[in-house]
């Protein structure tokens, strides 16, 4: 039989290739900029006492330290917990409870950010691990939710396929299911990074410190100085986790998609 | 086709049944059959007759009600499910090639699960594509977005043969492909199984695939009844009953073209052929002394290149290209198409003639209508002498 010719692979137009660069550069160069322009606006004031309290090198990395540990422990705690909750939920045998743990994951997150941790944080108690809880419990809906979205997304005629030839279900599920389920998994992830770093902000109620101990400074003391870039901050470690996760999502879903 | 002289039983279904939950009537209802070793049985019949259904019963996709299933002698209703199918290849119309992994991951997917060494299994994944007519090299590695959709079929069909299972299931395997592709995928799946003879269940709505690819045809009513269970040829000069002619609808006759093949009947091998390289002179002697008006003009692999008379060839003298003369060889056939594909290429071709080539193009030789004509009055003497002697025996018994 005559070989058929190679099919024209798409190769990428120059334009979108610049696009893509844009937006790998782009992220990283706005977020530097931003930073090191609040940093020359700083440095040129003269700082009262009071602001100096808050402005030095010392608690604003530890705010910072507080704030990345609970994000990065809870992110970490909810990946452990919705992802295997996310794929039993598809396992035909244990279907009929998906409307009841998407129902309970639902009302985590509808409740108002600031509600659900003051009720979390009065059950567990005041401090970081109660804190912890409460970003568990609020972040717990994106990732199950697109684990179970990622599993059933994918195409029938695959499951069929491999059934077909042999694989068991278990089989299936490690070969065909997850990894077709990761793009939308790690989507689910940024999801809850970014929410787990904006409401850690509220720790600093809670007696669990953080990047809100700046902002909540700032107001408290009427120092526009010190909430600005309590402010700042929050916002370049959420662009910069989101930037991570969109980058790290890239390189971690399968080829071929 | 493949014709196996010892008889052997390769899958036998007995009185199998299936009834979906919720339903009251089966959906296959006490569906027996035999089918030898090395044979292609294509079950055909209407939408929602069971086809599917019934072929999902063989690799116990879908368990059955009630009913056994034996294959090679060995009752497999209640055996261990992954590993029967294992023994099973299967083809999908869909395609089902996983997304994420590279072709020759895809064509391993079964010797990876019964254990094969990675040096056997690189062997066999290239011998495949080589099979399937896709360089190893240039295939190996692309995902199967990067296939065009009849590649993607045939890797498909490479994938199920991975582990050399002895029979096949294939549902609508060249379903969802232009028709120019989809013909070019049966040639060559047939002559494909002259080299297996593996033993294949083959689902098709399509009367006029399953006679050009069965060596048996069932052709099924609701809930797989069988309406008729025989050879193509049978199917079509004996349908067991209205249900069957009224499946073949009109054009029976002509349907029957499709069940002789260009390597069974004559062709003419004396065609005057040259290259582009040769002298002209020598060339126009060769035409001269052939009873042909034109010669074919072959490529550096023996390939059809164009159709030259002599008033081109003295143009060629005056410094014309010759592969710019004449006309384009157009109308090529393999061995393996149907006297229908040929009378198709043939009616729209430029010399009257269909050429014949092998599977690489190499030029083999043309077919004529009158070649067709004489192949198609053969067949017409042996049925009716098939019919007649039918008769006598009838009527001995009467
Ligand atoms: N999983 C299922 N549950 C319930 N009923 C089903 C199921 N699969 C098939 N059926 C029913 O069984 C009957 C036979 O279906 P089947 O898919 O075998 O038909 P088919 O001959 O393959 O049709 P087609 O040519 O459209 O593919 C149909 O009436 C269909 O509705
Ligand atoms: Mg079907």
């Amino acid at each position: 039989m005559a070989v058929a010719p190679a099919p024209v692979v798409e190769t990428e137009s120059k334009q979108s290739q610049t696009r893509k660069k844009l937006a790998l550069f782009g992220t990283p160069i706005f977020i530097i900029t931003v930073l090191l322009a609040t940093y020359l606006w700083i440095s040129s004031l003269e700082l009262d006492s009071i602001e100096m309290r808050v402005l030095n090198k010392e608690v604003l990395t530890e705010s910072l330290m507080e704030h990345l540990y609970l994000t990065g422990i809870s992110t970490a705690l909810v990946i452990l917990i919705a992802i295997p909750l996310g794929i039993l939920v598809t396992r035909p045998s244990l279907k009929r409870a998906t409307p009841f743990v998407l129902g309970l994951a639902n009302a985590g997150q509808a409740i108002p950010s600031f509600g659900l941790l003051t009720i979390v944080v009065i059950w567990f108690g005041i401090g970081v691990q109660g804190v912890i809880f409460g970003l568990v419990a609020y972040s717990t809906l994106p990732i199950l939710r697109n684990t179970m979205i990622g599993i059933q997304q994918v195409d029938k005629s695959l499951i069929k396929a491999a059934r077909g030839m042999g694989m068991s279900t278990r089989q299936v599920l490690a070969r065909v299911e997850m990894p077709l389920a990761v793009p939308v998994m790690l989507a689910g992830i940024r999801t809850a990074l970014i929410i787990n770093v904006g409401t850690a902000t509220l720790a600093t109620f809670f007696g669990a410190g953080g990047l809100g101990f700046v902002i909540f400074n700032g107001i408290q003391l009427n120092r526009d100085p010190v909430l600005v870039t309590g402010v700042v901050m929050v916002s370049a470690l959420a662009l910069s986790v989101d930037y991570l996760a969109g980058v790290i999502g890239r390189l971690a879903s399968p080829r071929g998609l | 086709m493949s014709t196996n002289s010892t008889s052997e039983v390769m899958i036998e279904l007995d009185e199998l049944t299936k009834t979906f939950p919720g339903q009251s009537v089966p959906a296959v209802d006490k569906l027996s059959l035999t089918i030898q070793k090395g044979e292609i049985v294509v079950f055909v019949g209407p939408s929602g007759c069971g086809k599917t259904t019934s072929m999902e019963l063989i690799n116990r996709l879908i368990e059955p009600t009630s009913g056994r299933i034996i294959l090679e002698g060995e009752d497999v209703t209640d055996a261990q499910v992954d590993s029967l199918r294992r023994r099973i290849g299967y083809v999908i119309q869909e395609t089902g090639l996983f997304p994420h992994r590279t072709i020759a991951q895809n064509i391993a997917t079964v010797p990876g699960m019964i254990g094969w060494k990675k040096g056997r299994m690189d062997e066999r994944v290239d011998e495949l594509l080589g099979l399937i007519g896709m360089e190893p090299s240039q295939y190996r590695d692309r995902f199967p977005k990067e296939l065009s959709g009849g590649q993607r079929q045939r890797v498909g069909v490479a994938r199920a043969m991975a582990a050399d299972p002895p029979v096949m299931l294939m549902d609508e395997p060249f379903g969802a492909i232009d028709p120019i592709t989809r013909e070019r995928l049966q040639n060559e799946f047939l002559r494909l199984q002259a080299q297996i003879q593996k033993t294949v269940v083959f689902v098709t709505h399509d009367i006029d695939e399953a006679i050009k690819m069965g060596d048996k045809i069932v052709v099924l009513k609701e809930q797989s009844h069988i309406a008729q269970f025989a050879s193509p040829e049978e199917i079509l000069s004996s349908p067991a009953d209205d249900y069957v002619s009224d499946f073949i609808g009109q054009g029976a006759s002509l349907k029957r073209l499709n069940l002789t093949r260009i390597r069974d009947i004559e062709m003419a091998t004396d065609t005057p052929t040259g290259t582009a390289h040769e002298e002209l002179s020598t060339l126009r002697q060769r035409l001269a002394e052939s009873p042909w008006s034109t010669m074919m003009i072959l490529d550096d692999q023996h390939r059809p290149m164009r159709w030259v008379g002599g008033r081109d060839l003295n143009r060629a003298n005056a410094g014309e290209d010759i592969a710019k003369l004449g006309l384009p060889a157009t109308a090529t056939v393999e061995p393996q198409a149907t006297l229908s594909d040929a009378l198709n290429e043939l009616i729209t071709s430029n010399g009257g003639v269909a050429i014949v080539v092998d599977g690489s193009g190499v030029f083999q030789g043309v077919v004529d209508i009158e070649s067709i004509l004489t192949a198609v009055r053969t067949m017409r003497e042996e049925n009716s002498q098939f019919y007649l002697a039918q008769k006598e025996i009838s009527e001995a018994i009467d």
